[in-house]
């Protein structure tokens, strides 16, 4: 829908619904010249950090969970973490494992969600995955039986999918037997099967000529592709732990956003998600699917957006081959929870949600009640290096109709996966063109 | 006897738009014995996950159509027709209509679905539902159950 106000031209849809959630982006171009590229996609779960104020540090995962509907898990793995690290408690290595699980759970779901209906009907010509489910049901169809496996994994283990009952701080409420995961494997060799096939359909996808110049961040452990720890790092160096986030980070106010943008101090924007964990952790992948990577053509200097789709293809599979290990050598814990005992301090925590790196960290009194939470989803760290990427991506592409210059500059954004399902409730697209 | 699925759609800690959640739990002991409840976010792969294998769907939803917060609209998607998405209150972008559309394409409707959407207001940050859309849930209760005992419209 188009329609004029005092001498600018507005244009309104409703496609970038396709993102989780909803939100705006406005253009401004002045005699051909692209002026400014403004995004408001994300605003931070300020109202959560609020309302964790005064709680019992047992609280937040349950709590953090009702942000996000997609990533429930990655909320409640980052709150564990960083509770745990407050009252210094390390989880003993079966409780470690099964958290992982769970959280493999929760990467095939959202991948799943992503690749087959949101993003695929972009490189398929088609409005969405409704009008694109009438030629490629067979496909949908696949995505939606991924996306269910996923669910049960987390069901299994977290008793529920939306916003999972049996996660608490210290481990689980009740843990799963051997015979119970075991049961469950045939599921998840469905699963990885599904997984080599979405690889090799997506591979095939035309992708644009695009490279972006963002420096990657992603956690980084030994021995394992980064799921719930590590230590930050960066394509150009960087290389921190969970406590000192905040002394390389600075999140400033934009004039267009509520939001806060995120930067490193003195580096500029950066990117986590799928394509930076792909580029600093190549050699950690499960070899099934660095196999299968490689085959699809993509490699850690992939630095195409538009192949991210390729990347989150590859890790279901990696979930789902990672996830069949841990199942083959779980050993049931002697109890389903450490006891964690509150003490003053401040603790911070970090997983790779789906998205990308999510940050918590609480400061906590003596008897466990929460005197500050600070939280930092990766759509946060994002929308900078999205807006930047945009800003190239119209200028490029200045002469094109309104309407598709909206409708590729969405395809940009959908490229990143940003959540905004927490934030902003209409999207408004404005191209204001004098 | 006929498989009968309530789905709630909303997002409790978004105010109005936790109107579908606190409708099912509203009607859920009125419910015919063997009726399933589920409550869920709006994400349209999970409405058709929920309703497989039924033969009706009631579909709770906050919906916002210009009429007075606390209005109840029964939606027959059969019958009405059905745009995405049709729950633009919510906090999910994606929501009943869109579900509906999916179903369809793929060939995964129950054997009927009705749409009973509460007209919200305020879908700002927060837990609690305002006065006009928290007093219209016994009148949507009401309408869930009638629908599923067959004495809907």
């Amino acid at each position: 829908m188009t329609h004029r106000a005092s001498g600018s031209r507005t244009l309104k849809v409703d496609a970038l619904a396709r993102v989780e959630g909803e939100g705006a982006m406005h253009v401004e171009i002045r005699d051909g010249v692209v002026h400014d590229v403004r995004l408001r996609i994300y605003e931070p779960p300020r109202f959560f950090e609020a309302f964790l104020r005064g709680r019992a540090y047992t609280e937040p995962p349950d709590i953090t969970a009702r942000i996000c509907g997609i990533c429930p898990v990655a909320y409640q793995m980052s709150a564990c973490a960083a509770i745990e690290d407050a009252c210094g408690v390390e989880v003993p290595a079966p409780i470690a494992a099964l958290r992982r699980l769970l959280y493999c759970g929760e990467w095939i779901e959202s991948h799943a969600l992503h690749v087959h209906l949101l993003h695929a009907p972009d490189f398929l010509g088609y409005e969405g995955a409704i009008d694109m489910a009438e030629h490629h049901r067979a496909e949908i169809k696949r995505g939606l039986e991924l996306k269910k496996i996923g669910n049960e994994l987390i069901e299994l283990i977290g008793g529920r999918a939306i916003h999972p009952v049996n996660v608490r701080v210290g481990g689980f409420y009740r843990t799963p037997t051997r015979r119970e995961l075991r049961a469950f494997a045939p599921r998840l060799e469905r699963a990885a099967e599904l997984a080599r096939e979405v690889v090799r359909w997506v591979a095939g996808f035309g992708f644009p000529e695009h490279e972006g110049d963002w420096e990657l961040a992603a956690l980084r452990h030994p021995g394992e592709y980064p799921i719930t720890r590590g230590r930050l790092v960066s394509t150009r160096g960087l290389d921190i732990a969970a406590h000192e986030f905040e002394a390389h980070v600075v999140e400033e106010q934009v004039p267009h956003s509520t939001a806060l943008h995120a930067h490193l101090l003195e580096r500029g924007e950066y990117l986590v998600g799928p394509l930076a964990r792909f580029a600093l952790n190549f050699d950690a992948l499960d070899p099934v699917a660095r196999d299968a990577a490689t085959e699809a053509g993509i490699g850690p200097g992939e630095r195409n957006p538009f192949r991210s789709v390729v990347v989150r293809a590859v890790e279901i599979l990696h979930a789902c081959a990672e996830a069949l290990r841990l199942i083959e050598r779980y050993e049931e814990p002697d109890r389903p929870a450490v006891e964690v005992a509150p003490r003053a301090g401040v603790g911070h925590g970090w997983t790779e949600a789906p998205r990308g790196m999510l940050w918590h960290r609480y400061e906590l009194d003596e008897r466990g009640t929460i005197l500050d939470a600070r939280i930092v989803p990766p759509t946060a760290q994002n929308q900078p290096s999205i807006e930047h990427d945009l800003f190239h991506f119209v200028e490029r592409n200045v002469d094109l109709p309104d309407e598709e210059l909206a409708r590729r500059a969405e395809v940009v954004i959908r490229n990143y996966d940003p959540c905004i399902s927490c934030a902003t409730h209409f999207l408004d697209l404005t191209v204001d063109r004098r | 006897m006929s498989a009968v699925v309530v789905v709630g759609i909303g997002n409790p800690w978004r105010r109005d738009d936790g109107v579908g959640p606190a409708v099912v739990r509203a009607a859920a002991p009125r419910l015919p014995a063997g009726a399933r409840v589920v409550e869920l976010d709006g994400e349209p792969a999970r409405v058709v996950e929920a309703w497989d294998g039924a033969d009706l769907a009631v579909v709770v939803d906050g919906v916002r159509t210009g009429a007075p917060a606390g209005t109840v609209h029964r939606i027959d998607p059969a019958r009405d027709p059905v745009r995405a998405p049709a729950a633009p209150g919510s906090s999910h972008a994606l929501g009943a209509g869109e579900a509906y559309l999916l179903g369809r394409a793929l060939g995964r409707l129950p054997g009927r679905v009705v749409l009973v959407g509460v007209e919200v207001a305020e879908v700002g940050e927060g837990p609690g539902l305002g006065p006009a859309v928290a007093a219209a849930v016994p009148a949507a209760a009401d309408a869930v159950v009638a629908e599923a005992t067959g004495r809907g419209a």
